[in-house]
């Protein structure tokens, strides 16, 4: 019954509501045993940097820095656009445990092997 | 305690209880799945939720991960372990 199932985010600290929205549904995609994985492009790879997550709370949900560690402690993949990383100067030995920086070919691969994604 | 079948929750049997709270979707579904997987395969699990998506969520949660649900009465829902 294993899929898998994508997450893309493309905002952070511009719209926490969104990106705290995208961290609650990816981590009911990993607790339904389905291969999941968070895409931050744009805005939303500012995530990707230790400590940014923790000014986001939006009412009725949990910290966001909470949602992002039980989905990667659970098996999800946090997965951090390049280009987007390096336009916004972001630095990479401040990169969040569990983030891994990649470039486009990883996404299409996942999505070409039939993954389903919704986008946030 | 009664479900909305009427039916007195404590007198169905299960290995384990929890009490979801205010936890909905994604971390309500993170903690259920560690703590089924704690149970052995075939043993009960009564989940007591508020979360108004419960009564469409936990069937479609059963039906991706093999738990069985063996009886939803909003807000108590009792699953069985599957087997691995």
């Amino acid at each position: 019954m294993a899929g898998k199932f994508c997450v893309s985010l493309t905002r952070s600290l511009d719209d926490p509501d969104r990106a705290t929205v995208a961290f609650v549904v990816a981590g009911a995609a990993v607790a339904s045993g389905q291969e999941t994985m968070v895409f931050l492009s744009i805005e939303g790879v500012r995530l990707a940097v230790e400590g940014v997550a923790d000014a986001i709370h939006e009412e009725g949900f949990l910290p966001l820095k909470q949602l992002m560690s039980s989905f990667v402690e659970a098996g999800g993949a946090i997965l951090v656009c390049s280009p987007c990383f390096k336009k916004r100067n972001l630095d990479p030995a401040k990169l969040i445990s569990g983030g891994v920086i990649v470039g486009g070919a990883r996404l299409v691969e996942f999505l070409a092997q039939g993954a389903a994604c919704v986008s946030y | 305690m009664n479900g909305r079948d009427g039916v007195d929750v404590d007198l169905i049997p299960h290995h384990d209880a929890w009490n979801a709270g205010d936890l909905a979707c994604g971390p309500m579904l993170l903690a259920l799945k560690g703590r089924l997987e704690r149970l052995a395969p075939g043993q009960v699990f009564q989940l007591v939720t508020r979360d108004e998506g419960a009564p469409v969520d936990v069937p479609a949660w059963c039906r991706l991960t093999g738990h069985r649900l063996l009886r939803a009465a909003h807000p108590y829902y009792h699953l069985e372990r599957r087997k691995d």
